[in-house]
């Protein structure tokens, strides 16, 4: 069956060098490179920018927004996305927080957990079984859970929101040096899913839904699992996310984590995973998660306004997202 | 919407197409009425007063909703929609402050010429560099949004009150808002949808490569797309500051009215794969969400559960199409 | 790069064949003269005049108007504004939709609820309304009606009469031989010969070994294949080949399957350790059978046992966990492109959730090394899957289930776009599957390759096996006349 439309036909044209360092996946050097020359600027606009102080505060911002992007990451590369991980992670922390006044803080988290584990197994369900479009889903979920947790916040959910001690010293408190124990939960967590991305079947089924859904079924696959699956994790690390931001700031309110929606598409988009699927990764995320930390502390030692600090952020999107593109287009 | 006919032919068969085409319009303006009836029969003398509520408080979505149904008919998305209903808001508030009506009208004109001139920009990067428009119109968002706060580094800025009374009337006179409401409909989008370019828009969302076959253009029609719904996104920003009588740069208010515009296209009958749906649908839908936390504190309801119902109407009607949809698929 | 160097005149008021093996580069010339693509070199004359075909509205206007199998008509909108979007009146469009016969066509319908035949036949009279130049015609009379055929004919030769000039795509050499003027060969990117259809006037000779075939057939199949190989194929083909069949309950048996669509009542069996072939023209319902049969569409009626039992597949995987593994035919449909070479044959063994574990890349990396020497795939088994030729891209494809197991395996036009080496390779491939006891059903359109690789073959018609025929007997003549329907039914014992 002839078709009209223009497919890769088999050559492989020359690249230019900007389209081979952009090559999709691996943009990890480049964006080590990058990584470091902020950081070397940084440190030479504040001397202060490299002491363990510094150092820890940038990194305490950094994990909860690497974990709900390496949630994201996980959607985008079987194709999808999430919007509401902002609000599940909030949702999280309001459980965990109620619960921490009735009981021990082991049951107060699980509790938190269990918010995300719910949360993603619906998504995923609708997603995956009922062929619902991701943007709406999730969508719909993140007013699902605004309302809840407004009208909560006022009955069932509301008085007590104090954060157990322990998720206290998680979420703010420090391990040794300049390493906060937050760090020491996303490196657990984000080096399990580098790993498990690479070296497991169900990390090859993540690529290769992303790649082509057809290809798969006709391998057997039953691509509502592998949906299911990645919503579940999403949400589950944004439950973390939410839980680690609730103990760093002490108390919870629906804002809480309002702000890390955004940057949560962008660090992956930074990173090189591309949002129609199948190119991309967690290493590559997390390099974009700092490098976003990092400018952003730039960005306010130079007093930059908050007004370019936006447009510098949406340019940077759009630079990165053409390089890659280039790089795959002439692949 | 005109069909034509290669032979003449009884009533029946063009009534009956005519009735398919517009059949979930049809039913989402039922779904109105009855809300509307609802919620008239829980309020005391329901009149005048309440309809020019709900038309000056959900103009600015129903110009969003608008905005955004022409760019997902054509094939895509527009994730900026709210930052630039900010962005114009900010704009128009910072420079309409102590003017009078004239005065008003000018920067009113102005910031549209703006809106629609950065839209045509948005569509053309996103044609131009192949990236996908979830991704370009999210960083335009950041832009919008950062521009925003430059306009106006906080809430502030002001409008004429006869710039206020022309676009929502005030006390019981609902109809300037309802003009305002049609203006764009009859003298943009009318016109346009029979125009070839707003075949084409549709054309390339119902089959981007028929339509490229067809000799459509994609460059341009996507730039006319994405100016109007600039234009529409400029409209929405203006009556925003009618509405406040100021501007405000909140990042958080782009966010809700972008993820707002979605749901009310969904609900309105407008296809997110493309090519299919039209202005009207959403504009009601918009309406039915405005009245559900309405009905529900006539109900005795907390309102946020609102949220949570619109939430889940959003969804089961996704549902439901996908489900209709695939059905008419698998028909061989 | 699919075309080296072609060079092709078509006269005023002619109607010029078009004719090769797949991968020749039929499609890229389409795509080139219509505007989709730009050529690397050359030059395109329209009457004379050097033009640049920039884009399908330009090729148009140019007086070039392609018709291709999927009709460009958007889906969701009516026949009257597709026709707005071309810019063709109305009227002119109702004058060649009623020259081909079709009343009563609604054009405020929406054009995804007209059947793609008459689609089709609507964009041939939407083209003819432009008055063009030259019309190029790709497999136009594929998947259609007779009726239709008949009438696009009527057209193509009234066109001729209008003194248009119709290049005409298609690998049915009986209507090429019936209705073009001068024929041109394409092999491997390049016109190997052109001649006039007037020196031979008549189709095919006598389906019986012996009597000499005409010399138009001939002349086609040896300038498409090239002077060797034309000579084995044209001449009584002596086939030394020990089957592997096995006695005992067959791998496979399929007894009046229906679709309520194209399928209407296939039945079939396939033994243990047989290469059993499946022919036919375009739209007989292979698609869904071999669909069916892999579990990605449903059956309405019949049977299917499969090792002994009953299977009735709702997923592939039904079907896979049976041992019925399918390679698709279009390899955007069975290769993950962007993934590796590695990733693309191992996938197989991660489908279900029990295996979602830790990944045991030992053995992986042993059965993937295994599949690439047998296949000999010529890659790395890094590179992405996307930059392979074809023919590596299909034996990745049948190397999935190499590494991840099957009894019987399904192909779909494995050697479809392919060189004549790797086609061999894979041919040998089936033959060393079978003597270990496995299965193959093979479908293929080409005619020429049953006795390579089969020991027997089914010739599929209108949606039921209307031939059977051992391989050592399946001559083209013959299996091209059952494919058309041709009456009697051949069996063997």
């Amino acid at each position: 069956m002839t078709q009209a439309a223009v497919r890769d036909e088999d050559a492989a044209p020359e690249r230019s060098l900007l389209a081979r360092v952009a090559a999709a996946d691996r943009p990890t050097l480049a964006l080590i490179g990058v990584l470091v020359a902020l950081v070397v600027a940084n440190g030479l606009i504040d001397r202060n920018f490299l002491s363990l102080s510094q150092l820890r505060n940038t990194l305490l911002v950094t994990a909860p927004l690497a974990l709900l992007a390496g949630g994201q990451t996980l959607c985008m590369l079987t194709g999808g996305i999430d919007l509401s991980v902002a609000m599940t992670a909030t949702a999280a922390a309001y459980v965990t927080g109620v619960q921490s006044a009735d009981g021990p803080a082991v049951l107060a988290i699980a509790a938190g957990l269990l918010v995300g584990v719910v949360v993603g197994l619906v998504n995923g369900l609708a997603i995956g079984v009922f062929k619902v479009n991701p943007l709406i889903m999730t969508l719909g979920m993140s007013g699902i859970l605004t309302g809840l947790l407004t009208v909560g916040s006022q009955t069932f959910l509301g008085g007590a929101t104090r954060m157990s001690e322990l998720v206290l010293e998680l979420g703010g408190g420090t391990i040794v040096g300049p390493i906060p124990w937050n760090l020491v939960v996303w490196l657990l967590l984000g080096g399990a899913l580098v790993v498990g991305l690479r070296r497991t079947g169900l990390g090859r089924l993540i690529y290769a839904v992303g790649d082509n859904r057809v290809a798969c079924r006709l391998a057997g696959v039953r691509i509502w699992q592998v949906e299911t699956a990645v919503y579940t994790l999403c949400a589950l690390l944004a439950a973390v996310a939410g839980i680690l931001i609730g103990g760093r700031s002490g108390s919870v309110d629906l804002q809480l984590a309002g702000s890390y929606l955004l940057p949560s598409v962008a660090a992956a988009v930074i990173g090189g995973t591309s949002i129609l699927g199948g190119i991309g990764g967690y290493t590559g995320t997390i390099l974009g998660a700092l490098i976003l930390a990092v400018l952003d502390t730039m960005l306010n030692l130079l007093t930059v306004d908050e007004a370019l600090k936006q447009v510098l952020y949406g340019c940077i999107i759009l630079a990165l997202s053409w390089a890659y593109a280039r790089g795959t287009a002439s692949a | 919407m005109a069909t034509a006919t290669a032979t003449t032919r009884p009533l029946g068969p063009a009534a009956g197409r005519l009735a398919r085409r517009h059949a979930w319009t049809g039913a989402v303006v039922t779904f109105f009425v009855l809300l509307l009836a609802w919620n008239a029969s829980q309020t005391r003398n329901f009149g005048a007063f309440e309809i020019q509520t709900l038309l000056a408080s959900t103009l600015p979505l129903a110009y969003l909703a608008m905005a955004q149904s022409v760019v997902v008919i054509g094939g895509g998305i527009d994730l900026s929609v709210g930052a630039m209903l900010v962005l114009i808001n900010c704009l128009s508030a910072r420079f309409m402050e102590g003017t009078d009506l004239r005065g008003s009208l000018l920067v009113a004109a102005g910031c549209l010429a703006v809106a629609a001139a950065l839209g045509a920009l948005t569509g053309l990067v996103i044609t131009v560099s192949r990236i996908p428009d979830i991704i370009v119109t999210l960083a335009a968002s950041f832009v919008w949004g950062g521009a925003a706060l430059f306009v106006l580094h906080t809430p502030g800025g002001g409008t004429s009150t006869g710039f206020q009374a022309l676009v929502l009337g005030s006390g019981s006179a609902w109809w300037p808002a309802l003009l305002c409401l049609l203006a764009p409909l009859l003298l943009v989008w009318a016109p346009l949808r029979r125009s070839r370019t707003g075949i084409a828009v549709y054309a390339l969302g119902s089959d981007r490569n028929a339509a490229y076959l067809s000799g459509v253009d994609p460059l341009c029609t996507r730039v006319v797309a994405y100016a109007v719904d600039g234009l529409l996104c400029g409209l929405a920003g203006l009556a925003t500051t009618a509405f406040t009588a100021g501007g405000s740069p909140q990042s958080t208010i782009a966010m809700n009215a972008t993820l707002n515009s979605v749901a009310a296209i969904v609900l309105g009958g407008v296809a997110l794969s493309g090519g299919v749906g039209g202005l009207m649908g959403p504009v009601f839908a918009v309406w039915c969400l405005y009245l559900i936390p309405n009905i529900m504190l006539g109900l005795g309801v907390d309102p946020s559960y609102g949220e949570v119902v619109k939430g889940v109407v959003v969804v089961l009607v996704v549902l439901a199409g996908g489900l209709l949809r695939a059905r008419r698929n698998r028909a061989p | 790069m699919a075309l080296r160097s072609v060079d092709l005149a078509v006269e005023r008021g002619e109607i010029h064949g078009l004719v090769g093996a797949n991968g020749a580069g039929k499609s890229t010339l389409v795509k080139i003269l219509s505007g989709v693509l730009g050529p690397d070199a050359g030059v395109v004359e329209v009457a004379g005049r050097a033009v640049r075909l920039r884009s399908p509205a330009h090729a148009r206007a140019s007086g070039l108007a392609p018709v291709f199998q999927d009709p460009a008509f958007a889906p969701d909108l009516t026949v009257a504004e597709n026709l707005r979007l071309t810019g063709t009146d109305q009227g002119a469009f109702r004058r060649r939709v009623g020259e081909l016969g079709l009343d009563g066509v609604e054009l405020g319908e929406p054009a995804g609820s007209l059947p793609l035949p008459l689609l089709r036949m609507l964009d041939l009279a939407r083209v003819l309304a432009h008055d063009p130049a030259l019309l190029l015609l790709d497999e136009i009379t594929a998947a259609l009606p007779a009726d239709y055929a008949d009438r696009v004919f009527a057209a193509i030769r009234q066109a001729r009469e209008e003194g248009r000039s119709v290049l005409f795509i298609s690998h049915r050499l009986l209507e090429v031989q019936e209705i073009c003027d001068r024929v041109t060969v394409l092999r491997d990117g390049r016109n190997v010969d052109t001649y006039r259809t007037a020196e031979s006037p008549e189709g095919f000779g006598e389906p019986q070994g012996g009597a000499p075939r005409k010399r138009g057939e001939q002349r086609i199949v040896a300038a498409m294949l090239g002077e060797r190989a034309a000579l084995a194929v044209t001449e009584p083909r002596r086939v030394a080949r020990t089957s592997h069949v096995q006695p005992g309950e067959p791998a496979l048996r399929v007894r009046g399957l229906s679709d309520g669509h194209r399928v209407r009542d296939v039945s079939l069996t396939l033994a243990r350790g047989e290469v059993l072939g499946i022919t036919g023209l375009e739209g007989q319902g292979q698609d869904e059978l071999f669909a069916i049969l892999a579990g990605d569409r449903r059956a309405t009626d019949g049977e299917i046992v499969a090792d002994g039992r009953r299977l009735a597949a709702r997923h592939p995987r039904d079907a896979i966990r049976r041992g019925l593994t399918l390679v698709p035919s279009d390899r955007w449909q069975a290769l993950l492109p962007q993934r590796s070479v590695r990733e693309n044959l191992a996938i197989a063994h991660y489908t279900a959730p029990a295996e979602w574990g830790w990944i045991n890349l030992d053995r992986e990396r042993r059965q993937v090394a295994e599949a690439i020497g047998r296949l000999s795939i010529d890659t790395r088994a890094q590179a992405q899957a996307r930059r392979l030729s074809g023919g590596n891209q299909q034996k990745v494809a049948i190397g999935r289930w190499l590494v991840g197991g099957f009894t019987t395996l399904l192909c779909f036009d494995p050697t479809r776009g392919i060189d004549v080496g790797t086609k061999h390779q894979i041919y040998d491939l089936f033959r060393e599957l079978a003597a270990a006891g496995r299965s193959v059903l093979m479908f293929t359109s080409e005619l020429r390759e049953v006795p390579l690789a089969c020991d027997r073959v089914l010739v599929l018609y209108d949606g039921r096996i209307v031939a059977e025929l051992a391989a050592a007997d399946a001559d083209e003549a013959t299996l091209l006349g059952a494919a058309h329907g041709l009456a009697e039914v051949l069996t063997e014992s």
